[in-house]
């Protein structure tokens, strides 16, 4: 996407020159905090599994995550099995033969004084996934790789409760933890892309299970590198440096960086003339507040990591049958899910992103949708799907957010939901008992109808008493039934709310509407 | 002469109520403080723990149970083991005062067969050196000649085996680190197959080459104290899920028309005169059981000693990163304004001695981007071509034998220069390069001029042909009284 910008700029040689217009270039690299039970090389539990989110500081070290001496790692199958998971998901090639590596530098929270990582063999090679690009269409992003490793532990200046502390402390419970790093192709060209991207991403990790995505707890970590090109009205294309931004952990700031790097780069060239090359990439931070970039480290002074094969551990040997087993019992996607929604449930688009976001609503969904579909009431699956739908996305959404829960915490079943579906497509209660119902269904576990007789919602049926009822209302409202006699339709209402008062609220007003014209028409 | 008697002796004895293991413990106390103020082996002794763990053996032994196959044994540790008694130093200042908060898993296996570990031995900083000098609280001396050394990097449990202080130790074998000192020390100790024993435990110096094993006085007991510590462990991905024979049984049946290679590499004229001596008659000694002696080249192995220092510093330099200052160990005294860098830079070189500095900074040279394939790459490929030179050798033959070390021990203080002293290793770091056994066995003594020193044989075996190896050791050991042989300065 080209986006005219009016510099003037000075070339090295001393010409004047016009920006005509300038190009994004962005890859991206993500680190996913996988879920496991424990931690990656250890038995001890792994902070990024939802039971162990708040544990106090240091709780979660054993004596391999502190490094003592004589400790050594053992793989944990169930973070190679996620990774394949994600691998697949995004078309990976999983490798055969992938091997642990070494990478050693000196930080208080890195304990063994290395990061054990993979180099040149990682687990998943050459995949790629498809997105709703900004610009319409879909858009097709490369992923280089994604490879395991160990996430570091954390430093703060804070004392347990807030007491800010006169020096370095360290905690170690996010030492160890899961982390697989995907990288993707250079395949972005605006933030729009590079957001939908991320998003796509988190989901399609929650769908699997390998992560809450919860971004505040660092469960995905955005590194975008970006340069840009930028085209002179003399037809010349000018690279600039690429440029690495570490650890964003909000989609805002992901865009924010992308977009004050494409005008800092292009103002930094004007300045400088200096162009992509070998050593010239730098690494920079991202400042919340100030909403700018912040340069951390040029290439001059970056690390050797002096990488070598991890001797304590055997290489990972993936056998065609495991991957296999593994594709096979990958899920529905979340961009597949979305788009047989819209086609085939007749969902909108709105609609079906929404409950599409998160995995449990999208799975009570679902499951409410087979339950309504079940009966005679509705005529297709798409029917319940649109009437689930709409439910869920209305009360139920509403409720949840009144009562700040995930759908899994309302303690209402997904069967109750589509029987509650089924009761409001056949006219059994009437739209101003549904909030009522949830509020009930909250509390018990009976099934929708149940509860709807139980506390006298039901609209009634009875043709005795729906014509005692009529009577009484024709009775009352003498002149009413004589407007409606004589064609004035606005004076069935009174009619009508006589009857469902009556009722206590229990008839089906649209029949009662139905039955009173033909006592007073005929 | 007052010796702790050895594995199968005190096993036996204890079982059949001859003795006590409270007794056994209590004489191994004596004789360690009786001999180790001259000797120098150990670090630590457990005496309190020692005898309670003595007397519990006692009450299972009365109640008719059998605690396990090392019921009563006196077993010494090198201190670069972990274990939840005493402290483990590795003999550095950085490790001073640490004490590790779990067992390594041979510790577990030797307390679960009934062993009693009378302490912690002295050996060079994180195994790292030839002499057992290279210590933060001095020299362990040679029982044979105490103004010599004791061999390294175990040279602590050779000295407290050949002593009499104990009836078995545990060292660790990065390149000859049990051998040298067994040959200098005149007994037994094996470098099992790398995957034979786990590591879980052991302070890593070089992992892809670190193995534990056994120092003992003959080989039925260095059999059944590696039956004992090996076997698959799930805490050591690298150890082997392999069947661990009984070592200990049929040890003394004669291998048949035993085919043993005498690589020409080994039996340099440069060697001690009295070295090779001992090393011939020792093949004459096979030869008159019948074993066929043939000569074997292995060109490869000459460059072993420099494969070796490639590879073992580079592991060894991200080994050692742990110890920062920053969780436990040596912690410089912080002066105001200093940096983070400055902390670890004067943590680790006031908590590191000058062999182990040497090694992380060639470690992290060889490792340097743009050095990386010159050095790291190519010790690997030719350690690769290492390994199969010794898979032709052992198609060929069923036992590799030579001298242990090229020299007996060397004194004290002489003034050895580094690469000198790593040339001690020159017939051992092949063994570890490749992963297979060998066992340095008392083949007799060399007369340094001023008293006999002991010389070692050395006898190499296939990957897990432990019990090959230790049967052909055997046939040496009952056709000769070399193992009998008892220093002078082993009290009594």
């Amino acid at each position: 996407m080209g986006r005219s910008i009016p510099y003037h700029c000075t070339m090295p040689e001393g010409e004047t020159q016009q920006v005509r217009d300038t190009r994004l270039i962005i890859g991206m690299e993500v680190h996913v905090e996988l879920a496991t039970r424990t931690k990656m090389f250890t038995r001890t539990p792994n902070l990024a599994h939802p039971e162990y989110y708040d544990s106090d500081p240091n709780t979660l070290v054993d004596p391999v995550v502190a490094a003592l001496p004589g400790t050594l790692p053992v793989m944990n199958q169930r973070a190679v099995e996620m990774s394949m998971m994600v691998g697949l998901a995004l078309n990976c090639t999983i490798s055969s033969f992938s091997k642990w590596d070494r990478k050693n530098y000196y930080y208080p929270d890195l304990p063994k004084g290395y990061q054990i990582s993979q180099y040149d063999l990682p687990l998943c090679i050459n995949g790629a996934i498809e997105i709703p690009g900004s610009e319409g269409g879909n858009r097709r992003i490369g992923i280089i790789r994604a490879h395991l490793e160990e996430d570091t532990g954390k430093l703060g200046h804070e004392l347990p409760g807030g007491a800010t502390y006169d020096g370095s402390l360290v905690d170690l419970n996010r030492a160890g933890t899961p982390l697989l790093e995907i990288v993707t192709e250079p395949d972005f060209d605006n933030a729009d892309d590079v957001v939908t991207f991320c998003h796509e991403l988190r989901s399609i990790c929650r769908f699997l299970g390998v992560t809450e995505g919860v971004m505040q707890r660092g469960h995905m970590r955005f590194e975008p590198n970006i340069n840009v090109v930028i085209r002179t009205e003399d037809g010349q294309e000018h690279r600039t440096p690429v440029v690495e931004i570490k650890n964003l952990n909000s989609f805002r700031a992901v865009r924010g960086a992308i977009e004050h790097e494409r005008d800092r780069q292009v103002q930094q060239w004007l300045a400088d003339g200096r162009v992509m090359g070998p050593g010239a990439k730098s690494t920079r931070g991202w400042d919340d507040q100030k909403l700018v970039t912040v340069l951390q480290r040029e290439k001059e002074d970056a690390h050797d990591y002096r990488y070598f094969p991890e001797p304590d551990l055997v290489p990972v040997v993936v056998e065609q049958e495991w991957t296999d087993q593994v594709r096979d019992s990958l899920p529905e996607l979340p961009l597949q899910r979305r788009r047989r929604y819209e086609s085939e449930l007749g969902l909108s688009a709105k609609d079906a992103l929404a409950i599409v976001d998160d995995r449990s609503f999208c799975m009570f969904f679902e499951e409410a949708t087979s339950e309504a579909a079940s009966s005679d009431a509705f005529s297709s699956i798409a029917q319940a799907a649109v009437s689930c739908s709409k439910l869920l996305l209305n009360a139920v959404a509403k409720r949840l957010n009144e009562l700040q829960v995930g759908i899994d915490e309302l303690g209402i079943t997904p069967a109750q939901l589509g029987q509650l579906a089924v009761l409001r497509q056949s006219d059994s209660i009437g739209p101003q008992s549904v909030d009522r119902m949830l509020q009930l269904m909250q509390e018990t576990d009976l099934a929708a109808e149940e509860i709807a007789r139980e506390h006298d919602m039901l609209i009634v049926m009875d043709k005795g008493a729906m014509d005692q009822w009529i009577q009484e209302a024709i009775d009352a409202n003498p002149q009413a039934a004589d407007d409606v006699r004589s064609g004035k339709m606005a004076a069935i209402g009174r009619l009508v709310g006589h009857v469902m008062k009556a009722s206590g609220g229990s008839a089906n007003a649209k029949e009662v509407n139905r039955m009173l014209q033909a006592r007073l028409r005929n | 002469m007052n010796q702790v008697p050895g594995c199968r002796q005190v096993r036996d004895e204890v079982m059949s109520g001859r003795t006590t293991c409270a007794h056994v413990a209590k004489n191994a106390i004596d004789i360690i403080r009786t001999v180790d103020e001259s000797l120098g082996c150990y670090h630590e002794v457990f005496d309190t723990e020692v005898l309670e763990t003595a007397e519990a053996l006692d009450r299972q032994v009365a109640d008719g149970k059998d605690p396990g196959p090392l019921c009563g044994v006196p077993i010494a540790i090198k201190d670069n083991i972990a274990t939840r008694s005493g402290r483990t130093t590795c003999s550095s200042r950085m490790l001073q005062e640490y004490r590790s908060p779990y067992d390594a898993t041979v510790i577990r296996r030797l307390k679960d067969a009934g062993a009693l570990l009378v302490g912690k031995t002295n050996c060079d900083e994180f195994a790292m050196g030839s002499s057992t000098e290279h210590c933060a609280w001095g020299p362990t001396r040679n029982p044979w000649d105490t103004d010599r050394v004791p061999g390294g990097s175990s040279g602590g449990s050779a000295a407290a085996v050949a002593a009499g202080t104990c009836s078995g130790a545990l060292g660790s074998d990065t390149g000859g680190s049990i051998r040298q000192p067994a040959s200098f020390c005149g007994c037994v100790g094996l470098k099992p197959t790398y995957g034979r024993v786990s590591r879980f435990g052991l302070v890593a110096f070089g992992s892809s080459l670190d193995q534990v094993g056994p120092f003992a006085r003959n080989t039925e007991d260095a059999a059944m104290l590696l039956e004992v510590i090996s076997g698959y462990d799930p805490n050591d991905s690298t150890s082997a899920d392999v069947v661990v024979d009984p070592f200990s049984e049929n040890l003394d049946r004669p291998i048949e028309n035993l085919r043993i290679g005498v690589p020409v590499q080994m039996m340099s004229d440069r060697n001690d005169p009295g070295v090779n001596a001992r090393i011939e008659e020792a093949i004459d000694v096979y030869r008159s059981m019948g074993a066929t002696i043939t000569s074997v080249d292995l060109p490869l192995t000459d460059y072993g000693i420099s494969t070796y220092y490639v590879i073992a510093p580079a592991e060894a330099s991200s080994n050692l990163a742990r110890y920062d200052g920053i969780r436990y160990g040596h912690r410089c005294t912080q002066q105001p304004g200093e940096t983070l860098e400055d902390l670890y830079s004067r943590s680790r070189s006031e908590g590191f001695g000058d062999e182990v500095q040497r090694r992380i900074m060639l470690g992290t040279y060889v490792l340097s981007s743009g050095y990386y394939d010159a050095y790291y790459k190519r010790a690997l490929q030719v350690r690769r071509l290492i390994k199969e030179e010794f898979d032709r050798a052992f198609n060929e033959c069923d036992i590799l034998l030579g001298p242990t070390s090229p020299m007996p021990a060397f004194g004290i203080g002489d003034d050895m220069d580094p690469l000198q002293m790593y040339l001690c290793d020159v017939y051992t770091v092949n063994t570890n390069i490749s992963g297979h056994c060998g066992i340095s066995l008392q083949a007799g003594f060399t007369d340094s001029g001023n008293g006999l020193l002991p010389v070692g044989l050395h006898l190499q075996a296939p990957p897990f042909q432990e019990h090959r190896l230790l049967r052909a050791a055997r046939m040496f050991e009952s056709a000769t009284a070399h193992h009998e042989a008892v220093p002078e300065n082993s009290p009594g």
